[in-house]
């Protein structure tokens, strides 16, 4: 039994680089971006007495004569291609609606997955009885965004064998504009696990599977037990992953393994505490800024 | 109570994880998150603490008002609870969501307290029969993470240490009337005495074993909890199960022993936080920025 | 504040007689047999009569009789439910209700639900509702109304008691009957199915060991499905006040499996010939 009890401190932000005062390039709803009028308007802007002003808090981004302002806490803009983790709620006529942190819920459709075995036919109605056998309300899936509808709801794909349903480990939900987009989204970390980072800040860390079942089609998920080894493993980074995203740093595959094995000298359930959490961070930016320098 | 979707291989994952006692926090089958406690947050009460577990933060106000004593107890005052499920806390409490887990908050809270030695309620009479104190207990969700009957109580044995209750004179003027005089200066106060206050423990069976401390996506996987007030000489004030499931007898002797055990534990850290803190003086309060 | 807030109480304008008695003397003593003949320190609860189908109207009702504790409980449904916002459509809902007569205590009640009425509706629930099988009544619920005549002590016990019996009676598929015992521990002594007087009173001043405890068991599966305690007990004479508890629902086992049989039979139509 252990119980920690504290008085509260006030916290911090560990930060290495130049510190956000000094950051012109971040507004907030009202600022005026700029009067010249040789600019167009973005998303987060509008135009007011022919000055360009921002609508919501965030970065000002400029791209050729395109001013945008991106909102820094916001909830998932998907874009095509991306990679997210999300939740059934759930099972509609040929579709499945999927929470993947967006303003609307995402849609999978029945002709957007992959059959068991692969097969490769037009859905029958049959196959329509059967959905609640491939995905039930609550399972996680990964999947890929395929198209944005007018409304900005999301449609989903999971046609390739590295998404699909998500069998044992842990869900970490964090901000979306803390995880950095890069080629791959899926990585088996050299600590013995493997991490999803959903673009929708939906990240999953799973044990790293051994033979990958081809013939399953992503709908096969194993119920054994994990070793107590692999368990210490997830939930380590679980914890290094929650300790970054309490400090707005930017989550890749690098940053969560330096912060790993930042944590290695501390307990698991110690990570969690507020002054071991910002040791960790600030030793993970040290390594980074080595790393980049 | 605010509830969270976990699929079924989550579960696995989760039950398992307590069977080798590594929950998914790292953390072991009888440990706590950690706490974060502060008391005198609000000014206007006459004792106030708020406690952070996890994300669950729990704040409580405890305002002393002079009241007639029940006839049943003449010589005592009373504690009265409130617990607000506000909307903040989380969306379903919207409107009259909360309602119903207030009320079963609070109506625990009064099992909880109906006992003769958790507070000294003798202390609390001002003249018999005819004026006495009431502690108004308001206790306010204001995030909810798990494990909201362990935070409240623990927020109320600090708020209550933290109460200061001005002394009151009683003179009789010529009619024989008996006039209530205020002490005016704000040192001349009354202290309870919390030592005897229990503090609740929640005990969550997931599978084969019981956790404390559970967090949403334990509770999800928990049929049945007991909840048990302990005080920290392990005396057992309150014992309730919780939840639409059935205990096996003998986890209930399992799950009450650990629960005087852990709960007996909790009291130590506690008060000595509490004590720091009073010994600290004027610090600068943290307050809700934390 | 626990009482009805949307509503503006007046002053209350009568007290009960009791109140101005000079001293009711400790009614409950802590030696020696217990005011109805009854033992102390054994399992020794008050013979119970129970019967099925008092109120015609309900799906399945029962009435029970223990010591001057009676009450009656009426089950209706399964129907349609009302709440539709529920997401959970698989399983069946169960409400309960439980009031007390306003005559019912020493002292009159008001006909509003009070507060503790509500913490025993929903004690109430939370026994019955492992007993149940809800999964087999999906987008329906079920209401079990208890109503307390005469509250002569461990009323809850009794009524879970009761309206397990009732739900039985009203066909409703359950998994095991569900019985209700409570105790009295005092001091180093206990009292089982504690008597108005005895639960309320305040026993031997000096001991710290005072508490109330009831509990609800599924005899065949062997599982505590409700358990409440308040006052203060030593964790060992909760243990041993439970294992009490468990061994007084089993003498009360065959009465109401008796009353049950019996009201099965009566409904029974005659067996054709052929």
């Amino acid at each position: 039994m252990a119980a920690d009890m504290r008085l509260p401190n006030i916290r911090k932000l560990v930060s290495l680089s130049l510190s956000a005062g000094d950051r012109r390039d971040l507004v907030v709803p009202g600022d005026v971006i700029t009067s010249d009028s040789g600019f167009m308007r973005g998303h987060g802007t509008y135009v007011d007495e022919e000055k360009l002003t921002a609508s919501v808090a965030g970065e000002v981004q400029r791209v050729d004569k395109l001013i945008c302002v991106r909102p820094l806490k916001t909830r998932f803009n998907g874009e095509v291609g991306d990679v997210v983790v999300g939740r059934i709620t759930e099972v509609q006529q040929k579709r499945w609606k999927v929470e993947t942190n967006s303003r609307l819920d995402s849609i999978l459709l029945l002709s957007s997955v992959n059959l068991p075995g692969g097969e490769l036919r037009r859905r029958s109605a049959e196959d329509e009885l059967t959905m609640r056998e491939y995905l039930l309300e609550g399972d996680l899936i990964s999947a890929e965004v395929q198209s944005v509808f007018s409304d900005g709801a999301l449609s989903l794909h999971t046609r390739s064998l590295k998404y699909g349903k998500l069998g044992q480990g842990v869900l970490v939900q964090i901000s979306p504009s803390l995880i950095k987009r890069q080629k791959t989204h899926f990585h088996n970390l050299p600590c013995g696990a493997s991490i999803i980072l959903g673009n929708n800040g939906f990240v999953w860390l799973y044990p790293t599977p051994g033979q990958q079942d081809e013939e399953a089609g992503g709908f096969y998920t194993s119920l054994e037990p994990i070793s107590l080894s692999d368990r210490e493993v997830i939930s380590r980074l679980r914890n290094c992953l929650l300790a970054l995203s309490a400090h707005k740093v930017l989550v890749f595959d690098t940053s969560v393994l330096y912060c790993y094995e930042s944590s290695l000298q501390h307990q698991v359930k110690d990570i969690l505490k507020p002054e071991v959490m910002e040791e960790i961070v600030m030793l993970t930016q040290q390594k980074l800024i080595e790393q980049e320098g | 109570m605010a509830t969270v979707q976990v699929s079924e291989a989550e579960k696995v994952y989760i039950l398992h994880g307590i069977r080798d006692d590594l929950r998914v926090d790292g953390r072991g089958c009888e440990d706590y998150r950690h706490m974060e406690i502060e008391t005198d947050v609000v000014s206007n009460t006459d004792g106030s603490a708020k406690v952070s577990l996890g994300h669950t933060a729990v704040l409580v106000g405890i305002k002393a008002e002079i009241g007639k004593p029940r006839p049943m107890a003449p010589n005592e005052g009373y504690l009265e609870f409130f617990v607000d499920c506000s909307a903040n806390a989380t969306p379903e409490f919207e409107g009259r969501g909360g309602e119903e887990l207030g009320k079963e908050l609070s109506n625990t809270l009064y099992k909880v307290f109906n006992n003769k030695h958790s507070v000294d309620l003798k202390k609390l009479c001002i003249s018999k029969g005819e004026h006495c104190w009431v502690l108004y207990v308001d206790v306010l969700l204001l995030q909810c993470d798990g494990n909201l009957y362990d935070a409240m109580s623990v927020a109320i044995k600090a708020a209550l240490f933290s109460t200061k209750i001005p002394k009151v004179h009683i003179s009789n003027d010529e009619e024989g009337g008996k006039e209530i005089e205020l002490s005016d200066d704000p040192f001349d106060c009354m202290r309870l005495d919390v030592e005897n206050v229990p503090c609740i423990v929640t005990l969550c069976k997931v599978g084969h074993r019981h956790v404390v401390d559970a967090t949403l996506q334990e509770k999800a996987c928990s049929v049945a909890s007991l909840i048990i007030s302990v005080t920290h000489k392990g005396t057992v004030t309150c014992v309730r199960k919780m939840g639409g499931g059935s205990l096996d007898p003998e986890s209930i002797f399992e799950m009450t022993e650990t629960g005087k055990r852990v709960g007996k534990a909790l009291h130590v850290p506690l008060m000595k936080l509490l004590q720091q803190e009073e010994s600290l003086g004027t610090r600068q309060k943290v307050g809700f920025l934390g | 504040m626990p009482v009805d807030t949307r509503r503006v109480r007046g002053p209350e304008v009568s007290q009960s007689p009791l109140l101005f008695a000079c001293k009711p003397a400790a009614v409950f003593s802590s030696h020696g047999p217990r005011a109805d003949g009854r033992q102390r320190d054994q399992v020794d609860v008050r013979p119970v009569f129970v019967r099925c189908g008092l109120v015609s109207q309900a799906k399945g009702s029962a009435y029970m009789e223990a010591g001057d504790t009676k009450l009656m409980c009426c089950v209706y449904g399964p129907r349609e439910t009302e709440r539709k916002d529920d997401t959970d459509m698989k399983c069946g809902r169960l409400t309960t209700d439980m009031r007390f007569a306003p005559f019912s205590c020493p002292e009159r009640g008001s006909w509003i639900q009070g507060s503790q009425d509500k913490d025993f509706s929903l004690m109430l629930h939370e026994s019955l509702q492992p007993a149940l099988c809800l999964h087999k009544y999906p987008r329906s619920q079920i209401e079990v109304n208890v109503m307390v005549l005469e509250n002569s002590g461990s009323v809850l016990a009794h009524a879970v008691t009761c309206a397990s019996l009732a739900l039985a009676d009203a066909g409703i598929e359950m998994y095991d009957l569900v019985l209700g015992c409570a105790i009295r521990q005092d001091g180093a002594s206990y009292v089982v199915d504690p008597t108005y007087a005895e639960e309320n009173g305040n026993g031997s001043d000096s001991s710290d060991n005072q508490g109330r405890l009831t509990l609800a068991f599924l005899p065949s599966l062997n599982q505590v499905s409700g358990l409440q305690s308040d006052g203060e007990m030593t964790e060992e004479s909760l243990s041993a006040g439970v294992r009490t508890c468990i061994e007084g629902c089993y003498k009360i086992y065959p009465v109401i499996q008796q009353a049950l049989a019996k009201a099965v039979r009566r409904a029974a139509p005659p067996p054709s010939e052929s």
